[in-house]
């Protein structure tokens, strides 16, 4: 471990990370999915030590081993149990945060629903997403454009949500002040946790560049169409600026796997 | 195609523990020795979703330990029911090379005959 994590080809290292992404995303334990690495990891050090070719190893298609190797591998209900619960949380406090620079708390059935479908299709979307980008061997532009397409899907599911809002009648609930006020303490202690659970801002600094724009230029001069653009402008434009800093930090630790 | 990969699991499943019995291995040494006894027109790491299976039926366990090069390395080694399984596939397999030989065998020596008249 001190001195032996070295000499592999790109191509090796490559390949045991997307194996990882594809495992993760088939909802693989987490403690197999290392072993299961790790022993490959050895193995293919080994070979490419005598001189072995990664073909030689894993044969002619990655993706054929990677679903070989799954298909021996249990799903991990248990763990995904704790994670979706957190996860629809997580998108519940993005939505709620936003919303209460407006005002107290009303949403009708509709909606609620809506977000829970919502975001089991965007988890679907993603495991899927990351299944095909990891086992199939795409240029950067194809692999770009399908993360592109599951990075907006959830908004053109809200605004297909908001359009049905505004068709269909459906019951509404009203949350009160004091529920709003419950349920704003509620989302913030699990954005607190999660942020230090997970030591990262991605969250807080997601809502904030989603509601904080809206609400500083409601204080301006300016029409509401203007408003508007100019707030989602600044949003999308601080999210490129985070992503593009993380993914700066990210590339210099990247090179160590599990 | 598949049919004939599905045989060859089979079998290698049957040399892999057997290998497995005669001594604890890892993963790298048990390619290399199927490699010498004359498998090697199959991709190494085909050996890993098979342990991954034999894992799961118990037939082998498996423990770290610390290797002088390096991470530690999984070694496997035979569990009693993975025994069982090894004296099972003996059986399986003598009867069926018996057959197949019997087979083999009798017809061409037959057909050879036969083509003579």
């Amino acid at each position: 471990m001190i001195k032996q994590k070295v000499e592999l080809s790109e191509k090796s290292r490559k390949f045991l990370e997307d194996l990882h992404v594809y495992l993760f995303s088939s909802g693989k334990n987490e403690k197999e999915m290392k072993e299961i690495v790790e022993e490959l990891e050895d193995h293919f050090v080994e070979a490419e030590k005598n001189g072995k070719s990664i073909e030689h190893i894993i044969g002619q298609s990655p993706k054929n081993y990677m679903d070989e190797i799954s298909a021996e591998m249990p799903v991990d209900y248990k763990a995904w149990f704790k994670y979706i619960p957190l996860i629809i949380t997580g998108a519940f406090s993005f939505i709620i945060i936003s919303d209460l620079f407006k005002g107290t708390l009303t949403y009708s059935l509709l909606e609620i629903v809506g977000f829970i479908v919502i975001v089991g299709i965007f988890l679907e979307g993603t495991s899927i997403s990351f299944r095909y980008v990891s086992a199939n061997d795409l240029n950067r532009k194809k692999e770009f454009s399908i993360l592109f397409i599951l990075g907006m899907l959830p908004m053109i599911l809200f605004l297909a949500l908001i359009l049905l809002n505004s068709t269909i009648e459906t019951p509404i609930v009203h949350f009160g002040i004091t529920g709003t006020v419950i349920i704003a303490i509620i989302a913030f202690i699990f954005l607190t946790a999660f942020s230090i659970w997970t030591r990262s801002w991605v969250l807080i600094i997601f809502i904030a560049l989603l509601s904080l724009p809206n609400f500083f230029l409601s204080f301006t001069a300016l029409t509401e169409s203007a408003r508007l653009m100019t707030g989602t402008l600044i949003t999308f434009a601080g999210i490129a600026i985070y992503l593009l800093i993380i993914s700066r930090t990210d590339k210099s630790k990247r090179i160590k796997l599990p | 195609m598949s049919t004939t990969t599905q045989m060859m699991k089979g079998i290698l499943d049957g040399c892999l523990l057997a290998i497995i019995k005669n001594k604890e291995v890892y993963g790298y040494e048990l390619a290399e020795k199927l490699a010498d006894y004359g498998f090697d027109n199959f991709s190494e790491g085909t050996i890993y979703p098979l342990l991954l299976r034999m894992q799961k039926e118990s037939f082998v366990t498996s423990t770290l330990k610390k290797s002088t090069a390096g991470p530690k390395r999984k070694y496997y080694s035979l569990t009693e029911k993975g025994e069982e399984e090894l004296r099972d596939f003996l059986e399986r397999w003598n009867y069926l090379q018996t057959s197949v030989n019997n087979v083999l065998n009798h017809e061409t020596v037959t057909r050879r005959s036969g083509n003579d008249d």
